[in-house]
């Protein structure tokens, strides 16, 4: 009897310690907010002109949205304002978890980056609920309409831009490689490929791809949205009222066999898992690796690698998967937002408001190499001419599927997962595809989409 | 009424009142909670009956890979974590030199955080600009350098390896106790019966190191079940699919896309789970205890 009592006593011990750490949701990763809440924030809020102390507001967001040039200016608004504000920079894969998982138990920093969306903001975001309504604020008029549109919610604007979203993610190429081996920019996968088996007799590596990310790899599938929609017209409104599925698509499961037909031929080279997308600048630049995906600021990022590589010796063509020549746009980047229920709002608003003025876009413009135009209209341009010859190239355009599509965006990682399980021969494209329905078809439900419901 | 209790009953009632809202309640709570469509979309909770174990127990789902894992990984780390730690707490219970130094070093990775562990690990098994294969390149023994967290191949099991390295000093100290609270005049004893040291260790410091080593594996086997941070830091569930996939992460997935009454009926499985093996472990290792 007592030998029972004994075994019961431990054993609901255990339990007990198991449900506790189970039901906490998990989230050890949470640090609190060092966001001392004090007076001086409402001295703020008033408008006040006169140097503020003891307020650090928290901004986290993923890795690579953040900008030396931005926390140089972050450095700038605290000399002006007494507003100090924490970086919290997070590992691409693993920010929508954090980002969710903060947001859920309410303990989210004072500005958190996110995508934009109409759809995503709104379903994944619940930014009616999350994020305050920037819409009264000075700068939101100058921000571009169709930037602007990916960021509100029944008229209200939530969000400000912080990239570039005019550049596209296309193919960028090393134009002495290509001069040197004669190589014609590729029109078809097929002229893709030989380009790449000619780039291989070299030596060098066609392709710089960085699966350990999480989100680079991803991008081959949804950019290439335009050439799946011109296939199949009308889809992306069928996939929004659940009247189709990514499973069973022919030209998706294209893209995907090709991408996993680059990958095996050795296109991507051997440590293409293991890959950062930081060292792409440094990697392209030593001339080991030819092509990668990356937006049109790229050169001046390899120029900004190796000062002797110049900025022009990058140039652009659209991925050619599935033939694609429809040049893939996105008015969606990542944007800030400020949290609903943060103690400082008023600090976080005269933050936003200085990233937004004439002189903070003209730093920012001047010294990120990959912005060439940030969505406003009081933000300065610096298209090259290689730029310019790239989108006059392709005069079809077509949107991306993470904005045309929803529930696309939310799942970002998760289709990562899925597609370097297909390059490790887990899954096979279709089973890629079921995966993405499955997942949509979860969060829908979740958010009680009238078509899923 | 039994005279040989020292205070009456209701002593223990502030105790069960604070060990019942605090654990017993959430418990029971988060139970509740996993038949509903409790999620971050909607402020309305609705009940709907097994569907949330239905998901999870559905066909196409892959938590019978993440079960596996789990088990895989609490039974491998704790079967190494307490022969590595046997093996080094006998040796660092002898008379060597600058003992409590070694005991220190072995002790270290115990304290350091685990999160940082396992970004630092990261960057040693890199396969390209890894330090690990970068030493074993430069000293001819390339053959042996592999794709440590990026393969489906290696990643669990490296994984497992630096969780061992962390875990088994602390485990290590434990039995370094236990071992030195055993009476010397055993060994006194078995010295003047001319026992060798195998003789020594097979018939006095192992049986009398059981219950001690019976606390190791409790410990070990909580801490395996609930595996979250580790994995999380190294390959967050990856590479590929599920390949590193443990319960905690996967819940952890399901709370960060708001699918909280998902998430919850997996705890309430991993709660299931945890109370059968806790229960059985616990038969099994008071089997043959004394009770005075």
């Amino acid at each position: 009897m007592r030998k029972g009592k004994r075994i019961m006593s431990a054993v609901l011990a255990i339990a007990m310690l198991g449900s506790f750490t189970a039901c906490s949701g998990g989230n050890p990763m949470a640090s609190s907010s060092n966001a001392p809440a004090s007076a001086a924030s409402g001295t703020a809020a008033a408008g006040s002109s006169a140097k503020q102390e003891n307020v650090t507001l928290t901004f986290m967001a993923s890795q690579d949205w953040i900008q030396d040039a931005e926390m140089k200016l972050g450095a700038e608004f605290e000399k002006q304002t007494g507003i100090k504000i924490d970086y919290q920079i997070i590992p691409s894969a693993q920010y929508t978890s954090l980002l969710m998982t903060k947001l859920n138990a309410g303990e989210c920093p004072d500005i958190f980056g996110n995508q934009s969306g109409r759809f995503d903001i709104q379903t994944q975001l619940n930014v009616e609920k999350n994020a305050v309504d920037l819409s009264s604020e000075n700068w939101a008029g100058n921000v571009d309409k169709a930037a602007a549109e990916e960021l509100s919610v029944n008229g209200k604007l939530y969000g400000q831009p912080i990239q570039d979203v005019s550049s596209v993610w296309a193919v960028a190429y090393n134009k002495n490689i290509f001069k040197d081996l004669s190589i014609q920019i590729p029109k078809t996968y097929a002229e893709f490929k030989s380009t790449c088996e000619k780039i291989k007799t070299k030596k060098i590596t066609p392709i710089y791809e960085c699966v350990s990310d999480g989100w680079h790899h991803t991008l081959w599938l949804p950019e290439l949205g335009p050439v799946i929609e011109a296939a199949n017209p009308g889809l992306s409104d069928k996939l929004n009222n659940n009247k189709a599925t990514f499973a069973g698509n022919s030209t998706m499961q294209l893209i995907l066999t090709q991408i996993k037909e680059m990958a095996s031929l050795g296109y991507w080279g051997n440590n293409y898992m293991s890959n950062k997308y930081a060292d792409s600048a440094k990697n392209i630049a030593s001339g080991k690796y030819a092509m990668t995906i990356a937006n049109q600021g790229f050169g001046e990022e390899v120029h900004k690698a190796d000062p002797k590589f110049k900025a022009d010796n990058i140039g652009y063509f659209v991925m050619p998967l599935a033939d694609n020549q429809i040049l893939n746009v996105n008015p969606c980047g990542p944007s800030r937002f400020i949290y609903k229920n943060s103690k400082n709002i008023d600090a976080a608003k005269k933050y936003l408001e200085f990233m937004a003025s004439d002189s903070s876009l003209k730093y920012m413009t001047d010294n990120v190499s990959k912005f060439n135009k940030l969505p406003y209209s009081n933000a300065p341009s610096k298209y090259t001419d290689t730029i310019k010859d790239f989108y006059a190239r392709y005069p079809k355009t077509g949107t991306v599927y993470q904005t045309a599509v929803k529930y696309v965006t939310p799942q970002w990682a998760n289709i990562g997962s899925d597609i370097s399980a297909l390059l490790l021969g887990e899954e096979k494209p279709d089973e890629v595809l079921k995966n993405i329905d499955k997942n949509r078809a979860q969060q829908a439900k979740a958010a009680k989409d009238s078509a899923w419901n | 009424m039994n005279k040989s209790k020292t205070y009456p009953l209701y002593f223990t009632f502030g105790a069960l009142l604070l060990y019942t809202i605090l654990f017993v309640l959430p418990g029971i709570f988060g139970i509740g909670y996993s038949f509903t469509d409790w999620s971050a979309y909607s402020d309305k909770l609705n009940f709907v009956g097994l569907a949330n174990f239905k998901t999870i127990f559905s066909a196409d789902e892959n938590y019978f890979k993440i079960l596996t894992n789990t088990l895989a990984f609490t039974l491998v780390t704790t079967v190494l974590k307490n022969a590595l730690g046997l093996l080094m707490a006998v040796l660092l219970t002898k008379h060597i030199k600058l003992l409590n130094f070694h005991r220190g070093v072995m002790f270290m990775p115990s304290v350091l955080s685990t999160l940082i562990i396992g970004m630092i690990f990261t960057s040693i098994l890199d396969p390209s600009i890894g330090l690990l294969n970068t030493f074993l390149n430069s000293i001819g023994l390339g053959a042996l350098a592999k794709p440590w967290l990026t393969t489906s191949e290696f990643a669990f099991g490296s994984v497992m390896a630096v969780d061992i390295w962390k875990g088994v000093g602390y485990i290590m100290t434990i039995l370094i106790a236990g071992i030195l609270s055993i009476s010397p005049t055993y060994y006194e004893a078995a010295n003047i019966d001319g026992a060798n040291s195998f003789q020594v260790f097979r018939k006095i410091t192992f049986p009398l190191l059981l219950p001690t080593l019976a606390t190791t594996t409790v410990l070990n086997v909580i801490y395996g079940l609930k595996i979250f941070d580790m994995v999380y830091a190294m390959t967050n569930g990856g590479p590929g699919k599920a390949t590193t996939e443990v319960l905690y992460t996967a819940v952890f997935k399901m709370f960060s896309t708001g699918q909280y009454a998902v998430g919850t009926a997996l705890s309430s499985v991993m709660f299931l789970f945890m109370v059968i093996i806790g229960y059985f472990m616990i038969r099994v290792m008071t089997r043959n205890e004394v009770i005075e």
